[in-house]
């Protein structure tokens, strides 16, 4: 049993915790090294906010969270995004008491001092009190101190320096296009809701496994085997989740790791492209998309409908018809919210039968996801029977296979993703602050 | 109100308590059979009312998927409900709104749920509104409609019956 001297602060040697094919179960229950993951990894790379469709018009803004930290996405009165710190720059209030809405400023109803939608500080109640020394230019909502975009996904960076986020995204980025070019007109709306559900576990267990759903999801496998067009059934014909199957794990780089179903799917064309015919408006969208992008891209994008399964390290995930946020309230209690996704440019009815899908198995009353957090829960417990806390990443080591890229592949089955994730923990948590 | 609207309203109770007492105890293939093949089951989510058209619900369910939803919860791998939770619900404030005796009609109410897994209690509070039909004498439901007052709060697991 590891003793007391696990706190960082006495000198643990952090990326001990990491081995070859395994890691030690104090990364997912020890809460210093909760505290130290806020400040080395959180606070440092690269978050994903939001996605600018959540504020479509000026004064509409989100507050959501890096780690510990509210953060305001507003579209400002010159249409631009920003992620702004949702802190008054005077005693410290949060001005936007609510979690989302349209505002035209920002008034601190503390002392009344207000900011325009641009982080602006306009108003100062008793502006006389102050002195010359007092510049209100300078004391306006706190930006991010980095803050990017790609394809309307909204980063930010709590640390002033670091990589490009297009670096960051690395092998990802393209990834992401697998959602993003589903829409035949490139653009996604993220504004069908939001299935908001929380575990008692840790952030790092909602993770990239294609090895799991045989077993955890083994009561939907069991519908779908009654009968195949039920929910999501009709996009699994033939187990994807068997190490005979085409299916891969890939470790993108960067902590970020994907289950890549592109092959499998391929190998099935006719029948994804003769469930998508099957929706309204489908028939049109095939047709759109064939023209758009040719024969072998547009297929892949029909075959895939938008769910390239990646996860983006260390928040965010896109899987089946939503980009996934993981928050991490504690060691051991994390909120994953779910937002669904409409594509534009196809008809409601097209985009409805997704939604309905979304709802089947995920959200705090679906088949599937609710399994996920149930077993989560169990491996937090499990974990505090630390007498040997080794927690085994081993699955496939002896068969990795390096792409030209760089890129890590195993079968599907494989712990590729849990390894690659475990790699950037390692990176970013040896670093001092 | 007069002894004979009191009785139609106490027959629209009984069968809310009734479908309360099959949920509690997991009675599965009671509370579906209590369903007519024409059915809605609605818990929307963020919102009191959403358009499903263009928004994604807790549970938006025809009689199939809530048949699924019943084989799946009958069966021995829905893990988030092994153990099953405890469950106690208290129906309340019924009234009727447009409703007849003979062929039935809308009847909006509220109840407190108490959940007990793994040792943690929950309570629940939602208001509900169940169109009943009369068919061969007996009310089922063809709609029900659940609001929770925390369904744009994370929530943990909402599998069991609702």
């Amino acid at each position: 049993m590891i003793d007391i001297a696990l706190h960082p602060g006495n000198g643990l040697d952090v990326g001990s915790l990491i081995q070859e094919g395994r890691v030690h179960s104090a990364i997912y229950t020890d809460p210093a090294i909760f505290e130290l993951e806020l400040r080395r990894i959180f606070y440092k790379t690269w978050v994903y906010i939001g996605h600018e469709s959540e504020v479509p018009k000026r004064g509409d803004y989100q507050v959501r969270l890096i780690g510990r930290q509210q953060v305001i996405m507003v579209r400002g009165t010159d249409e631009k995004v920003r992620v702004l710190m949702n802190r008054c720059r005077h005693r410290g209030a949060v001005v936007c008491e609510r979690e989302a809405g349209n505002v035209k400023f920002f008034r601190c109803v503390y002392h009344g001092w207000m900011y325009d939608t641009t982080g602006k500080l306009i108003g100062v109640t008793g502006r006389e009190a102050y002195g010359p020394d007092f510049k209100p230019e300078t004391m306006g909502l706190t930006p991010a101190p980095r803050q990017d975009n790609y394809r309307g996904f909204v980063f930010a960076s709590l640390s002033p320096e670091g990589e490009s986020l297009r670096d960051f995204l690395g092998k990802a980025a393209e990834m992401i296009d697998f959602l993003v070019d589903a829409s035949p007109v490139g653009q996604i709306a993220v504004d069908a809701g939001v299935s908001k559900t929380i575990y008692t576990g840790n952030w790092k267990l909602v993770g990239m496994d294609g090895y799991h759903p045989n077993y955890v999801h083994a009561s939907v496998v069991d519908a779908w085997k009654r009968d195949a067009d039920s929910g999501m059934g009709a996009t699994h014909r033939e187990d994807p989740f068997d190490d005979k199957a085409e299916s891969r794990t890939r470790d993108l780089g960067n902590g970020h790791a994907m289950l890549d179903m592109r092959k499998q799917r391929m190998k099935h064309y006719p029948v994804y492209e003769g469930f998508v015919r099957g929706i309204p408006g489908g028939e049109e969208y095939v047709k759109t998309m064939l023209e758009k992008h040719g024969e072998e891209r547009g297929k892949l994008l029909i075959a895939l409908a938008g769910d390239p399964h990646v996860g983006v390290f260390p928040n965010m995930q896109i899987i089946n018809n939503q980009i996934r946020i993981m928050n991490p309230l504690a060691p051991d209690r994390t909120e994953v919210n779910m937002y669904a996704v409409r594509l534009m440019g196809v008809t409601d009815d097209f985009n409805a039968v997704r939604l309905r899908q979304h709802e089947s198995f995920y959200g705090p009353a679906g088949a599937g996801s609710p399994d996920d957090a149930e077993i989560f829960e169990r491996a937090q417990m499990g974990m505090l029977a630390d007498v040997n806390p080794w927690v085994e990443i081993s699955r496939g080591m002896n068969r990795e296979v390096k792409d030209e890229d760089g890129t890590i592949v195993g079968l599907i089955t494989d712990e590729v993703t849990q390894r690659g994730q475990a790699r950037k923990w390692r990176e970013l948590m040896t670093q001092a602050n | 109100m007069t002894i004979a609207d009191y009785a139609v309203l106490r027959e629209a109770e009984e069968f809310l308590y009734r479908e309360a007492e099959l949920a509690d105890d997991h009675r599965f293939d009671e509370w579906l059979a209590l369903w007519t093949k024409e059915a809605l089951y609605w818990v929307p989510c963020n919102e009191e009312d959403v358009d499903p058209k263009k928004k994604i619900s807790v549970i938006y369910e025809d009689w199939k998927k809530i048949d699924e939803r019943v084989y799946r919860l009958k069966g021995r791998h829905a893990h988030a409900q092994a153990p099953r939770s405890r469950l106690a619900r208290v129906i309340s404030n019924v009234r009727l709104a447009d409703y007849e005796q003979a062929s039935g009609g809308t009847v909006t109410s509220r109840f407190v749920l108490g959940e007990v897994r793994r040792d943690t209690q929950s309570v629940w509070l939602a208001k509900q509104r169940h169109v009943l039909v009369r068919v061969d004498g007996e009310l089922r439901m063809k709609e029900k409609w659940v609001y929770f007052i925390n369904n744009d709060s994370p929530m943990t697991n909402l599998t069991f019956l609702v």
